[in-house]
């Protein structure tokens, strides 16, 4: 059945795809040097791009499918620039794919995690907060907030998604936890391995 | 242009965290269920954007973990300020020594008064009937008024200040520092050179700008012409939001009278009147009989001498005073 199938392929997406992210993000980044392109745009795009793909049950490693789309979105967002750089070409050829099982390092300990949600929760503005509080942590309707703290449920929306584009955000560059993917590591990784070859 | 990209990404996680919203409703309707399926079946790029903000909405649903058994809910659960409390409700999560620490200090803070460091800030109080003049390293000022407390700190090159109890003027420096306030849940920027008083209230905070300009709530994203607040101007901030007038010099002046240990009365009811003279005094007064609440005063009063205000009363209106055994005065209607 046709809705089935897209519900699994979603199910795939969110399974290996977005537990990414923030490797993605990180390895967006060391295309955005010359900071002509927004990491973020890319690794949306990348998204855009690994979930529309019907043959996901092919996918062997969805580290490797992921950041081979992210550097043709890349390489796209370099072709639609006037000025090539030499440098900026050069770059792609020294920068390694993700190559690790998804997942595996994905895991924040959960109490770090609930730490850090709390911790993220806490920065939303007041009425942001409370909002969020009232729907999140004690699970009223949109109607109970707007009518406990005088607003119109559209607000009390409104609030929501601000709160959640803040915390998925966050979510996204792994919040409480340093990138597995760092520059310096990478670069020096590849040389060693140049230096061997 | 990688504005105008950035922007539209962000238009589209908008739209589907408001779907993620929206659909989580139990109201959620039909037809906004068909009208969600039209706007994910447009491309892909609406389907992704969707399962990222549906995942961290469902990652946040954790949360629940701090809700403390069955008690009525509390919006300010999570308030910045209460996070100390937290690792109570979470007997899971080990309280760190650097906790323990500041819970020490904040012990000792109960039985020192004046000035106490802790957590990073550094906290300036007045007991009643105290005034007292804060200068910080550069130049700015604090002035607190009578049974007032304000913590100052130093956080990634901003000094935010936060009016933890009573009334304060604010100067801040000519220099281009950031300068917050915070007072209730009113975050306030002040321009350099600005001078503001704040007062927090029973819900709320009032804000007067005296010189200069002051910006509330300031937020990059959404900045507002209306909540930029300039001198001579008033605004009382609330949980029910925030109204804004125009004040006069001399209405700032004399709101602004305790700087010169005076209270100024210009046609304040006696109830108003009688609760400003108990703001400074540990002898209070009482309006024993409402009917004489409405009266109207004017004049200007020494802070610290209720008594020389209680005889204007009486000498003026039909008011008697008498001394209960507590040391309160009490006025009731003379006649």
């Amino acid at each position: 059945m046709m809705a089935q199938d897209d519900e699994d392929r979603r199910a795939w997406f969110r399974r290996e795809i977005l537990p990414l992210e923030p490797d993605l993000l990180a390895y967006a980044r060391q295309f955005c040097r010359d900071g002509q392109t927004d990491p973020e745009d890319l690794v949306h795009e990348t998204f855009a791009r690994a979930i529309a793909c019907k043959t996901w049950r092919e996918i062997g490693n969805p580290g490797a499918f992921a950041t081979r789309i992210l550097r043709n979105c890349a390489l796209d967002a370099l072709r639609r620039r006037k000025v090539l750089t030499i440098t900026a070409v050069a770059d792609f050829e020294r920068i390694e794919p993700i190559d690790e099982a998804p997942g595996a390092h994905m895991m924040l300990e959960s109490r770090e995690e609930l730490r850090a949600l709390a911790d993220a929760i806490a920065e939303l503005p007041a009425q942001c907060r409370r909002v969020f509080t009232l729907r999140k942590v004690y699970s009223l309707s949109p109607d109970e907030i707007a009518v406990r703290l005088g607003l119109s449920v559209s607000t009390v929306e409104k609030h929501l998604v601000k709160g959640l584009r803040y915390c998925s955000d966050k979510l996204g560059r792994r919040i409480g936890r340093k990138s597995k993917v760092d520059e310096g590591r990478s670069w020096s990784a590849r040389r060693d391995h140049d230096a061997k070859r | 242009m990688e504005r105008e990209t950035g922007s539209r990404r962000e238009a589209v996680r908008q739209a589907a965290a408001l779907w993620v919203v929206k659909l989580d409703d139990a109201s959620c309707s039909a037809a906004d269920r068909a009208a969600f399926e039209a706007w994910r079946a447009e491309s892909h790029e609406h389907e992704a954007a969707f399962e990222r903000e549906a995942v961290a909405w469902a990652r946040l649903d954790r949360l629940r973990a701090f809700r403390p058994g069955l008690e009525r809910p509390d919006r300010d659960l999570l308030a910045p300020e209460r996070r100390l409390t937290l690792p109570l409700i979470l007997p899971k999560i080990s309280r760190s020594p650097w906790a323990r620490g500041l819970a020490a200090a904040a012990a000792v803070a109960l039985t020192v008064t004046g000035v106490m460091t802790f957590g990073g800030g550094t906290a300036y109080a007045t007991a009643i009937g105290e005034r007292r003049v804060v200068v910080l390293s550069d130049n700015s000022r604090i002035e607190l008024n009578t049974n007032s407390k304000v913590v100052v700190r130093y956080r990634h090159g901003v000094r935010e200040v936060k009016l933890v109890r009573g009334e304060a003027v604010f100067e801040a420096a000519k220099d281009a520092r950031p300068f917050l306030i915070k007072a209730a849940d009113a975050v306030m920027q002040a321009d350099a050179g600005a001078e503001m008083a704040v007062r927090l209230r029973s819900d709320g905070a009032a804000v007067t700008v005296k010189r200069g300009a002051v910006d509330l709530d300031p937020e990059p994203a959404e900045r507002k012409d209306e909540l930029r607040l300039k001198a001579g101007v008033t605004a009382i901030y609330s949980s029910a939001g925030s109204r804004s007038r125009a004040v006069s010099d001399s209405e700032i002046d004399r709101a602004l009278a305790w700087r010169q240990g005076a209270i100024a009365l210009n046609g304040q009811s006696l109830e108003q009147a009688v609760a400003e003279f108990n703001r400074y005094n540990r002898q209070q007064i009482s309006i024993v009989d409402p009917s004489i609440s409405g009266l109207r005063l004017a004049g200007y009063f020494q802070t610290t001498e209720p008594k020389s205000f209680v005889t204007a009363v009486t000498s003026a209106f039909p008011v008697r005073a008498s001394e209960g055994t507590d040391g309160a005065i009490r006025l009731t209607r003379r006649g």
